[in-house]
């Protein structure tokens, strides 16, 4: 579904990705793990378009998408969330969901329908999908950052994506909040059979739901495979003894 | 904030405010009724300028440019050709509109602050044209004696015309902020990187939501003409642009009907305080600068704040 | 509309020397705008006012010492010094606690500043215009090429480049002018590395209102100083700041010089819209460098 191949990135002599490569097959749970730097989070702005690779190709589904910018990919059925909590701090729980789903319906343009009348149903559907529902006319900036994390993930529901891209999904949240989450992913993948592709330092947690690995070293990918083939590598192994992370694996 | 349905005592209140302009004419000395007609189009100006300001977050800090160019087609159409100058009321807000999206093509792929120093520029630019164009223009003078259909030209009749006009474009520009397009606008401000993740072409609706607020500013400089019967450049220069700013602060950005609040207090001001002193700019800029300190979101805002205990969302960096 | 028809090479000479000396005014005006908008991010609708207090200063300095041809110097000295001062107690009493605000909300804090000092100056100063000579000996023409051209015009030439000179060295060579660049890069850094950025704001934001002050004390003799001289003179400095770039010094001396020269061209070639031709520039350079000709620190 999704090919990554040899694609690069260089920041004013910082080279942040030296050479990717990903294979996300259609209803798999991908997780790509790596220290600090290793360039997770600049490979998936690459793939959803916030930044252009200098180099490689990018594949959606058979179509080359790099370079394409993030509403155009968005459209083709690709979205993300964000590490950092990037959602519409104004607006309502409700509002935030309904913008993805308004955008996917392409009715941003309707200058006179009545927002509040439209999209309702869908939109508090997957906001009770995310165990949200009650929430839905607070301010979201005023949530808890639990609760921010997952309206992220709502937020990018709301595009019915094929291919969710996940930024540390659990990042900065209490281990109730993870496992949380955590169920919330297992449902997306089972139950609504949505790829997922996602990015975690939590160990146990990629290894609890992951069903491919690929590790990813100084903005080089090193190996992809099961999460036992990856376990069992030597190169793994070495890379995260010798960076001294304090991740095991 | 969701849904923000209008109740039952917001409508009532509105519907005798309307009553009350309605009536305005039999109860009050003309100067009153010509004052309220200025309030009214100014602040439509101002509400037309939040729709991108408060609700878009652009920095459109010169939007007078769009009145001015409204003013001025209209006063052109009535003076220099021989169609009916009814004919202007259309031609005004095109105009606008059209002037309005040849500038944003230009600077709506900047960033904020650029964006804004740039929409100066360019509006001065037009400015200087006018200013200078005397055989189209009129130049510093301007255009005078222009007359109004005959509908409209009395006090009362501009008047009326006028409130009509400016409630009209109140309730679409409402429908607008309240539509999917005004709602993924707001997403915009809130976060133009997340709203293009989402499937939306960012810049396109900026650019739409300029045209708009511009097409609106040039109906507010056609009735501005209709009360007035001429047109100059003062009525494209920055300063009357940030002085809507400030009305769009004093009211309160995030408020539908925060400029138009704003616009009546600063014009009322200016009328009343200007018969004691002369130096009622200061006294302005003072109570803009007590605003800034203290009251970031508007005296409405503040009011709102109150009423709902809303928390005050942050500022963007 | 009267296109001259036969400029001769001289009288081009000659209105591009004048055209030097307005680039002259334009450069320093705006460097000092381009200093606070890049150290401080704030866009100074009020330099403009400063400027207009700067040539009000000069002249009552100049009236107050009196007839000796000492009156002018004390009071281009002076002048510029009064208006740093304004400035400073702007800064520190109010200014200082806004720094986090949004961009809008200091962009019009400096317009509200605007309304305050344009009402002062009425005021103080009053309604009417005031005139100001130069001293003697620049005051009478010499001639160029058989055309006239005014001595104190050919002060301004050699200011310009003096005054350039020294913001060089304010900036390269002393300890605040290196922060101050650190600062407009990365103002995290420089704070991190234990530098109070609060007084380093504070004095950039002095210089720079110093520089509006020095602009209106040398703008004094050359027209006449009245209300209303601030409104063109900062949207020609906000312009020739975006097109040299926002927060390049070096810029603000390239578009000053692109504009001067082009508006000096446009009297020549076509007196009624003379106006236009640097506002032209501007678009141009614009579309095809929307972010300014040098590299902006933003």
């Amino acid at each position: 579904m999704l090919e990554v191949r040899s694609v690069r990135k260089n920041f004013d002599g910082f080279m942040a990705v030296a050479d990717a490569n990903l294979s996300v097959s259609k209803g798999d749970v991908v997780a790509v793990i790596g220290p600090n730097g290793a360039g997770k989070t600049t490979l998936f702005h690459l793939i959803t378009g916030q930044l252009a690779p200098d180099r490689g190709e990018i594949l959606f589904k058979g179509e080359s998408i790099a370079g394409l910018p993030p509403h155009a990919i968005c459209r083709r059925g690709i979205s993300r969330s964000y590490q950092v909590v990037n959602i519409f701090n104004r607006l309502t729980v409700f509002e935030n969901v309904q913008i993805a789903v308004l955008s996917r319906r392409g009715k941003t343009f309707n200058l006179f329908g009545r927002a509040r009348s439209m999209a309702v149903d869908e939109t508090m559907e997957i906001l009770a999908s995310v165990g949200m529902a009650d929430r839905a006319d607070r301010v979201s900036g005023a949530l808890s950052h639990g609760d921010q994390k997952v309206l992220e993930i709502a937020i990018a529901l709301g595009n019915r994506p094929e291919l969710l891209i996940l930024d540390e999904p659990t990042a900065g949240m209490s281990p109730e909040e993870t496992a949380v989450a955590l169920a919330l992913m297992r449902r997306l993948s089972e139950d609504m059979g949505i790829t997922i592709l996602f990015c975690e330092h939590d160990m146990s947690m990629v290894f609890s739901i992951a069903r491919t690995l690929m590790v990813m070293q100084q903005g080089s990918t090193l190996i992809q495979g099961s999460p036992e083939a990856v376990r069992n590598d030597h190169r793994v192994q070495e890379a995260y003894l010798g960076e001294g992370d304090a991740c095991s694996v | 904030m969701h849904n923000n349905p209008l109740t039952r005592p917001t409508w009532i209140a509105g519907a005798m405010v309307v009553l009350a302009l309605f009536l305005l004419p039999a109860a009050v000395p003309r100067f009153y009724v010509y004052m309220a007609a200025l309030i009214l189009i100014t602040g439509l100006l101002a509400t037309s300028l939040n729709m991108v300001l408060g609700f878009g977050g652009m920095y459109q800090f010169h939007h007078a440019v769009f009145y001015g160019i409204g003013a001025y087609g209209f006063a052109l159409i009535a003076t220099k050709t021989s169609l009916p100058s009814w004919v202007g009321y259309l031609v005004a807000p095109v105009v606008a509109a059209l002037l309005s999206l040849i500038m944003g093509l230009i600077t709506v792929r900047l960033s904020k602050l650029y964006f804004g120093m740039m929409q100066i520029s360019l509006g001065s630019l037009v400015w200087a044209l006018v200013f200078r164009w005397y055989s189209f223009t009129g130049g510093d003078d301007g255009i005078h004696g222009v007359c109004p259909p005959e509908a409209v030209s009395s006090t009362t009749g501009s008047y009326y015309f006028t409130l009509s006009v400016t409630l009209v474009c109140l309730w679409l520009m409402y429908r607008i902020v309240h539509s999917p397009f005004g709602r993924t606008f707001q997403g915009i401000r809130d976060n133009p990187e997340r709203t293009s993740a989402v499937g939306v072409d960012v810049r396109r609706h900026q650019l739409a939501g300029l045209v708009i607020a511009g097409a609106f500013a040039g109906v507010a400089g056609s009735l501005f003409v209709t009360v007035e019967g001429c047109a100059f450049p003062e009525l494209l220069f920055w300063t009357l642009s940030l002085e809507i700013l400030v009305m769009c602060l004093l009211g309160g950005w995030f408020i539908f009907l925060g400029p138009m609040f704003g616009a009546a207090v600063m014009m009322t001001l200016r009328t009343f305080v200007g018969i004691y002193t002369e130096y009622w700019t200061m006294i302005m800029g003072v109570v803009l600068m007590l605003i800034i300190l203290f009251l970031p979101e508007g005296v409405l805002g503040l009011f709102k704040r109150k009423t709902t205990g809303d928390k005050p969302a942050e500022e963007e960096a | 509309m009267e296109f001259a028809a036969n400029i001769t090479a001289a009288a081009l000479f000659q209105q591009i020397l004048v055209g030097l000396s307005r680039t002259t005014i334009l450069f320093i005006v705006s460097s000092g705008l381009s200093l606070v908008l890049g150290v401080l991010r704030i866009p100074n609708i009020a330099h403009g006012s400063l400027y207009m207090i700067g040539a009000f200063m000069t002249w009552s300095i100049a009236t107050v010492v009196g007839g000796s041809p000492a009156a002018f110097w004390l009071a281009l000295a002076f002048a510029p010094l009064a208006v740093a001062l304004v400035s400073f107690v702007v800064e520190r009493g109010i200014f200082c606690r806004l720094y986090d605000r949004e961009h809008l909300m200091l962009l019009l804090f400096t317009f509200s500043l605007t309304l305050v000092f344009n009402d002062l100056v009425k005021l103080i100063w009053g309604s009417d215009y005031r005139s100001l000579n130069a001293p003697d000996f620049l005051q009478g023409s010499f001639s160029i090429f058989g055309l006239p051209f005014p001595r104190y015009n050919l002060f301004l030439l050699l200011t310009g480049p003096l005054v350039a000179l020294g913001l060089w060295l304010l900036t390269n060579r002393t300890k605040i002018g290196k922060i101050a660049r650190a600062a407009a890069v990365d103002r995290e850094m420089v704070s991190a590395v234990g530098i109070n950025v609060s007084w380093v704001f504070a004095w950039v934001f002095v210089i720079g209102c110093y520089l509006a002050g020095l602009g209106g004390a040398l703008v004094a003799p050359t027209q006449n100083i009245t209300q209303g001289m601030d409104h063109a003179i900062i949207i020609e400095a906000f312009l020739i700041v975006i097109i040299g770039g926002l927060g390049n010094i070096w810029g603000a001396l390239l578009g000053a010089l692109i504009f001067g020269l082009t508006d000096a061209i446009g009297i020549l070639v076509w007196p009624q819209f003379a106006i236009v031709f640097p506002y032209t520039a501007v678009v141009i350079v614009l579309v095809f460098r929307p972010k300014g000709l040098l590299k902006s620190v933003w």
